[in-house]
């Protein structure tokens, strides 16, 4: 049975394109034929992120107003041959698409793909509705800070309030050793305030900004951690059970010490 | 000796604290949408309410808005001084 999941934050910059584009390569890489959709019309990016700008001929605005087949619209990712990208127009705004035609297009891809996954805009506005219009689930991204966790909680209300299921959270940033020393807020903290399950834990790395200069996802990388975190969330999507989380806190001497001594607050992803 | 070796260890001493309680604090008025003059004349009336029975300690009176599992409450605690009924 095929599912869309609309991977959305509220807050912009927090990682949903790049999350978005590391589920799709990590769910494909499992053997699931996934299509990834970039509804961030006008500001698309998810093409850049999977490095595939220079393949775009017809996008999802064209599909839509009927100027081409849905099929001509789909690139398919050249790394993974059950990776495609339906690209978001540059040159529109998210007006030139209504909820209606999101669900009808969702329910298209659907037919031909086990998952859907849709890269949402920032915001709460006609974008967000679009994204969320066909969607089976969402999948909340946020950071470890204020701003982020504020709009987070913001987006749940209003996944809640379009009758979708729980979403799932995925922390990105995470960074151990600042929630070692107390500095930031950690992954029971989070999750005491957002009241929503967990589905993974992301560290911020270098790594990520290396992927999206080279137009590779981290999560085709064997030995990111990043790529690790990403492919987790993947088998967890899939419904595997017990998926462990991984260590984060490879400290020093002393955040070891503190660790045997059941001391640290330190992370998993 | 716990706190101190925590203290000494650094947790909960750093600003992650003062994240979560603002979040809190935040996420309450975000949903609640009262401005905080509101909020105060809501306190003043409901204690007059109260003082119109029992004999009750403003000074000592705490009203909270917190986020609970089914949505906001009004958690509240106002120390008594006399309980004897008044003429109403």
């Amino acid at each position: 049975m095929s599912e869309c999941i609309v991977v959305t934050s509220g807050k912009g910059g927090v990682g949903k394109t790049t999350t978005s584009a590391n589920l799709g390569v990590a769910l494909a890489q499992k053997g699931n034929k996934v299509v990834v959709v970039d509804a961030d019309i006008g500001l698309r990016n998810l093409d850049v992120i999977l490095g595939l700008e220079n393949r775009i001929v017809y996008d999802l605005v064209h599909v839509v107003e009927g100027e081409c087949r849905l099929k001509q619209a789909l690139i398919k990712d050249k790394r993974n041959p059950n990776l495609f990208l339906l690209p978001a127009a540059q040159t529109r705004d998210k007006n030139a698409i209504n909820p209606e035609q999101m669900r009808e297009l969702v329910a298209q891809l659907k037919e031909d793909h086990d998952f859907v996954i849709v890269d949402c805009p920032a915001g709460i506005e006609q974008g967000f509705r679009n994204s969320i219009a066909g969607a089976d689930r969402a999948i909340v991204v946020t950071t470890p800070e204020v701003s982020a966790i504020r709009d987070a909680d913001r987006i749940i209300g209003l996944v809640e309030a379009a009758e979708l299921p729980e979403p799932r959270l995925v922390i990105n940033r995470f960074r151990a050793k600042m929630v070692e020393r107390g500095d930031m807020m950690n992954k029971d903290d989070i999750m005491e305030i957002l009241a929503i399950p967990l589905v993974g834990i992301v560290p911020d790395h270098e790594e990520v900004i290396v992927s999206a200069n080279k137009g590779t996802p981290a999560a085709y990388n064997e030995d990111s951690v990043v790529g690790e975190a990403y492919r987790r969330i993947a088998r967890r999507l899939c419904g595997e059970p017990e998926v462990p989380y991984i260590a984060l806190n490879k400290g020093g001497f002393w955040s070891n010490v503190k660790r045997m001594m059941g001391l640290s607050a330190g992370g998993a992803a | 000796m716990l706190e101190l070796i925590n203290k000494f260890f650094n947790k909960d001493n750093g600003s992650k604290e003062e994240a979560k309680a603002r979040l809190k604090f935040l996420l309450v008025h975000d949903q609640v949408d009262l401005t905080p003059s509101q909020i105060e004349s809501m306190k003043t009336e409901i204690m007059e309410v109260i003082a119109r029975y029992v004999e009750v300690d403003k000074s000592g009176a705490d009203f909270r808005l917190q986020k609970e599992a089914g949505g906001v409450a009004l958690v509240s605690n106002i120390p008594v001084s006399r309980v004897t009924a008044r003429a109403v």
